[in-house]
């Protein structure tokens, strides 16, 4: 086999799965875009061209625009802290002499093994519940006014927030302690040898050492952050217990306003357009993927 | 050389994959392959062999029991398994009318019914049994299911929702709205968090009691959403006064745990409620909901009718299977045995003769209620009335926000979604 | 060294009370669910907050495994995991390391690509992955969710492993080549031992994903008695309305057992394999 072939062979079974598995759907939903398929044509869908589209457009209205803008707010802010946090735990995780490190990682871990909506269930009824909710349970015993933490919607956001990050740093935490763990140690010694403090080592050698290694991480992260659904929905929307809190993000948003419809052609076409806008976002930040692993 | 151990290696890889694939397809093989033979052993309609009918449900285990047992009776010529299936409405519209994964019937409430009737996955009931046999059920429950004339739904049961109230609380029940907000005012303590009445006023299935009785509907006959109508206004605005003193959470699980734990005296729900309370040990009891002072009507609650749906798909494979099927969930006994294990309210008004059905006072009441009650409308469009609805109702209770603008942006938005179902 | 052995004790008795602090913090979630399912009686709301409620009782453990098909689940959440996580890493591997060791057309493209695939919002994919399965007859199999899941991670996997691959210097890659080693042998012999903390981290993540995920596995397995532990735990909370909460905390929590138990094992596996010259500056 030549130089040049040998690298798509290698990387032929992959391309195929993602083919099948990721590729395919959004090909399917493409076509489905341009088909009436809703509950009045389940089994006969027609293509109507761009009719969808021009429907879908209504979803762009008044609310859309503060659901992209809290959107981008609610990445900034749950990346930061993400890593920023996580990587302060890594290298606490990695100091010398810390015996009982592999134990707390493990219970570290412990939010990342359970299913999502088993932790946003015990969140909302457990800890946020107005009535009987952890939180408001110590409130009351340093007789203070108990708080309806999900009906407004700054506090609901946070909340949201303090739930995602929760379920998201095990994941963060792992990546960034394998990291760290691959340094040589030799670094660290020369360092100390010429009088660096645990700061100094932090950001002159942890820092720049696993950046490399953690940034695909990071910036696969962030779209699973930014197309983060259940977190929001569950905790503030879900039909039967909705809280009254507005802080619906693009993707939520655009649940609600497609997929009550029961319209396939309309959700595809609304999709389409919500991964046209991610494509212009990914573009604009660019500069940052390249730097992080496409190159 | 080189190129050929690689390449070798490489093989070597894909066939320890394939392998692994296989060898999953092994163990599911030989169950795939004899529900193969059951199915080509039911379209032969060779009636020696017995037929095998799948039902969907979601319903809670003591609704499930008594319904098998009595299609057990069918048995060893049709076998009936009830299979649970989360999320059963998106699970349908997933396998539609697909005869290797759909099932061949289905337990739903009747709101639905437009929307899998519009599908046309559904066969009507009357296709497997003639429309007098339905003459016993509650007329009320045959029409819940019916859409554009065609009967899709067999009732089973029904449900309202009731106002169940703890007797060591509370001596006296009020009888109307306006004595229940006095009585509410002065038997709340929201720093305690001990309640007169707790009810889930932002949810649109129990809002539209107060709303009803208003006049006003979320949605008229046709699919018309009618949020904005000044009785709409009317109503959310009244029953905001209430909402004051119950606990603003309003949901399910908080709601129940202070009736059952007796810090709430009172609260507003459905039979399901009722098993729970008496394991709490609960001395309970039932009263009817208050009447409106300014209207002179009693809240109006919808009614949900539970019942079976035939998919198309079982239509010409299994037709004379789902029709005994059908027949035996409409004996009397089906019901009385429901109404016992799990105090719901059976379809077939025959049920209503039996001892342990008319002695059972929150049966009794619901079937009373009946009389009131508005069916939950099972157009298509309620989909999307569900949603929006309630985000309104619980921006109003909930978030504060403004009545009427909320209302006028709801159903700005309930005219977009039903437009953008077509 | 330097440093004052009394100073470096007082910093590491700090730092054993700050992670004593976090993880009791951090899991406050789970002690509550811990503690709803030692009661006896049926709340979602643990009374008050003692980690040792009033009516004491293992009742619900018991239940989950020996009333529910619970080991059923496990089993079969196991065997689900384990082809995974094996197909996953044979699938992925190679590609993460064709994509870091070579140069050629359309790499930059394809990996940048692969990229913004990752970005659809997937909220229709599910019809259209019903679809796919059906028409190849894997509605019901575990093969067919293997490829779901497998298509689901590759674009991490084959991510986060470039990204480490590019980190490892390529000069005893190239001392190998010059042995006469070919790329298996490189990969087998050198890139994997170095590469063991990406290796896991990304196999922790497929494992953990399918072990997690009910969404696919109740829509393409119609028999519950294939269900995973995920998919029995989300029909095992029924309605709302008669939701045995005790119960589903118990099965949430023995759910989770496992994968803990795997955490805890592979902690002395991160380590990369060559201890020093591994990681190019």
């Amino acid at each position: 086999m030549n130089k040049k072939s040998r690298p798509w062979f290698y990387s032929f079974p992959a391309l195929a799965v993602i083919s099948l598995i990721i590729l395919f759907p959004i090909l399917y939903t493409g076509y489905l875009s341009f088909t009436n398929m809703n509950i009045y044509h389940w089994f006969n869908p027609g293509i109507i061209g761009f009719e969808n589209y021009r429907k879908a457009l209504f979803v762009f209205d008044s609310g859309f625009l503060p659901a992209l803008l809290r959107t981008i707010l609610w990445t900034v802010l749950n990346m930061a802290i993400q890593v920023a946090v996580s990587f302060l735990i890594s290298v606490l995780l990695n100091s010398e002499g810390l015996v009982l490190k592999n134990f707390y990682k493990t219970l570290l871990m412990f939010p990342w093994a359970m299913p999502a909506y088993v932790s946003i269930l015990l969140w909302r009824l457990g800890i946020f519940n107005s009535q009987f909710g952890l939180l408001n349970h110590w409130l009351s015993l340093l007789k203070i006014e108990p708080v309806n933490w999900l009906n407004g919607n700054l506090s609901a956001f946070l909340c949201c927030m303090v739930v995602n990050l929760w379920m998201a740093f095990p994941f963060m935490i792992l990546t960034m302690d394998g990291a760290i763990q691959s340094i040589d140690k030799s670094y660290y010694e020369s360092a100390v040898l010429e009088g660096a403090g645990t700061f100094t080592k932090m950001t002159k050698i942890t820092y720049p050492m696993i950046r490399p290694i953690i940034m695909p991480a990071v910036i696969l992260t962030t779209f699973v952050t930014f197309k983060q659904f259940d977190t929001v929905y569950l905790m503030t929307q879900q039909v039967g217990s909705k809280t009254g809190a507005d802080i619906h993000t693009v993707i939520t948003y655009a649940y609600e306003k497609a997929f009550i419809t029961s319209n396939y052609g309309y959700s595809a076409a609304i999709s389409i357009l919500i991964f046209i806008i991610i494509i212009a976002l990914t573009v604009i930040s660019k500069k940052y993927i390249r730097e992080g692993g496409a190159q | 050389m080189k190129t050929r151990t690689k390449f070798t290696a490489l093989l070597l890889a894909a066939c320890t994959m394939g392998s692994a694939l296989t060898g999953c397809q092994g163990s599911t093989g030989a169950a795939s392959s004899s529900a193969q033979s059951a199915n080509a052993a039911v379209s032969s309609a060779n009636s020696q062999k017995p037929v095998s009918i799948t039902v969907w449900h979601e319903a809670e285990d003591g609704i499930v029991k008594p319904l098998k047992t009595e299609l057990d009776k069918l048995s060893p010529n049709i076998t009936v398994t009830f299979q649970r299936k989360q999320n059963m409405s998106d699970a349908l519209k997933l396998s539609g009318n697909d005869p290797s994964s759909a099932p061949d019937l289905y337990l739903m409430a009747h709101d639905k019914t437009g929307t899998f009737a519009q599908m046309g996955i559904l066969a009507p009931v009357t296709d497997f049994i003639s429309e007098s046999e339905l003459s016993d059920l509650i007329p009320m429950t045959v029409k819940a299911g019916t859409y554009q004339d065609k009967i899709y739904q067999l009732p089973v049961y029904f449900e309202t929702q009731m106002l169940i109230y703890n007797k060591a609380l509370m001596k006296k029940v009020p009888t109307t709205t306006d004595d229940w907000l006095s009585y509410m005012k002065a038997n709340t303590d929201t720093k305690k968090g001990t309640y007169a009445l707790v009810e889930q006023h932002s949810t649109a299935y129990y809002a539209a009691a107060w709303m009803h009785s208003f006049g006003a509907t979320i949605i008229d006959g046709e699919g018309k959403p009618e949020l904005n109508s000044q009785a709409m206004k009317d109503a959310l605005t009244y029953h905001k006064r209430f909402v004051a003193y119950e606990p603003t959470d309003g949901e399910y699980n908080t709601d129940t745990t202070l009736f059952l734990s007796g810090k709430a005296q009172a609260i507003i729900q459905g039979p399901w409620l009722i098993p729970s309370i008496k394991s709490a040990g609960i001395d309970y009891g039932v009263a009817p909901l208050p009447t409106v002072n300014s209207t002179g009507k009693p809240l109006m609650p919808y009614s949900g009718v539970e019942g079976m749906y035939v998919l198309k798909n079982a239509e010409s494979a299994k037709k004379d299977a789902v029709a005994a099927v059908l027949r035996q969930l409409l004996k009397p006994e089906a019901g009385i045995a429901l109404a016992e294990a799990a105090d719901e309210a059976p379809a077939n008004s025959k049920c209503y003769d039996d001892a342990a059905v008319s002695e059972n006072a929150s049966l009794m009441d619901m079937k009373n209620t009946a009389q009131t009650a508005v069916p939950m409308q099972n157009v298509p469009q309620m989909d999307v009335m569900w949603t929006v609805t309630e985000n309104a109702l619980s921006a109003i209770n909930k978030n504060n926000q403004e009545i009427a603008a909320q209302l006028e942006d709801a159903q700005k938005k309930a005219i977009e979604g039903i437009a953008a179902m077509q | 060294m330097i440093q004052n052995p009394r100073k470096r004790r007082i910093r590491l008795a700090f730092t054993n009370l700050f992670f004593i602090f976090l993880c009791i913090a951090g899991l406050i979630p789970i002690l509550y669910a811990l503690s709803v399912s030692f009661n006896s009686s049926n709340s979602v709301f643990a009374t008050g907050f003692s980690l040792i409620p009033s009516d004491f009782t293992l009742d619900h453990y018991k239940n989950v495994i020996f009333s529910q098909p619970f080991l059923l689940w496990l089993k079969n959440t196991m065997l689900l995991a384990f082809f995974t996580v094996i197909i996953s890493l044979a699938v992925a591997v190679p590609a993460a390391y064709a994509f870091s060791r070579f140069r050629f057309r359309g790499r930059k493209t394809t990996i940048y690509l692969l990229l913004l695939l990752n970005a659809f919002p997937s909220i229709l994919s599910m019809l259209a992955l019903y679809r796919l399965l059906h028409s190849m007859g894997l509605i019901n199999t575990y093969t067919g969710l293997i490829i779901v899941y497998t298509g689901g991670m590759t674009i991490f996997s084959l991510w986060n492993m470039k990204g480490y691959f590019d980190t490892i210097s390529i000069d005893i890659e190239h001392a190998a080549q010059i042995d006469g080693a070919n790329d298996f042998q490189i990969i087998c012999r050198i890139v994997l031992p170095l590469a063991k903390p990406t290796i896991i981290v990304t196999a922790v993540l497929v494992l953990i994903n399918v072990w997690n995920d009910y969404i696919f596995a109740i829509n393409f397995l119609s028999a519950a008695g294939k269900y995973t532990l995920a998919a029995g735990l989300y029909t095992l909370q029924a309605t709302e309305q008669t939701r045995n909460w005790p119960l589903f905390s118990a099965a949430s929590l023995l759910a989770s057992l496992p994968i803990l138990i795997i955490f805890f094992i592979i902690q002395k596996q991160m380590k990369s394999g060559l201890t020093s010259g591994g990681v190019k500056e």
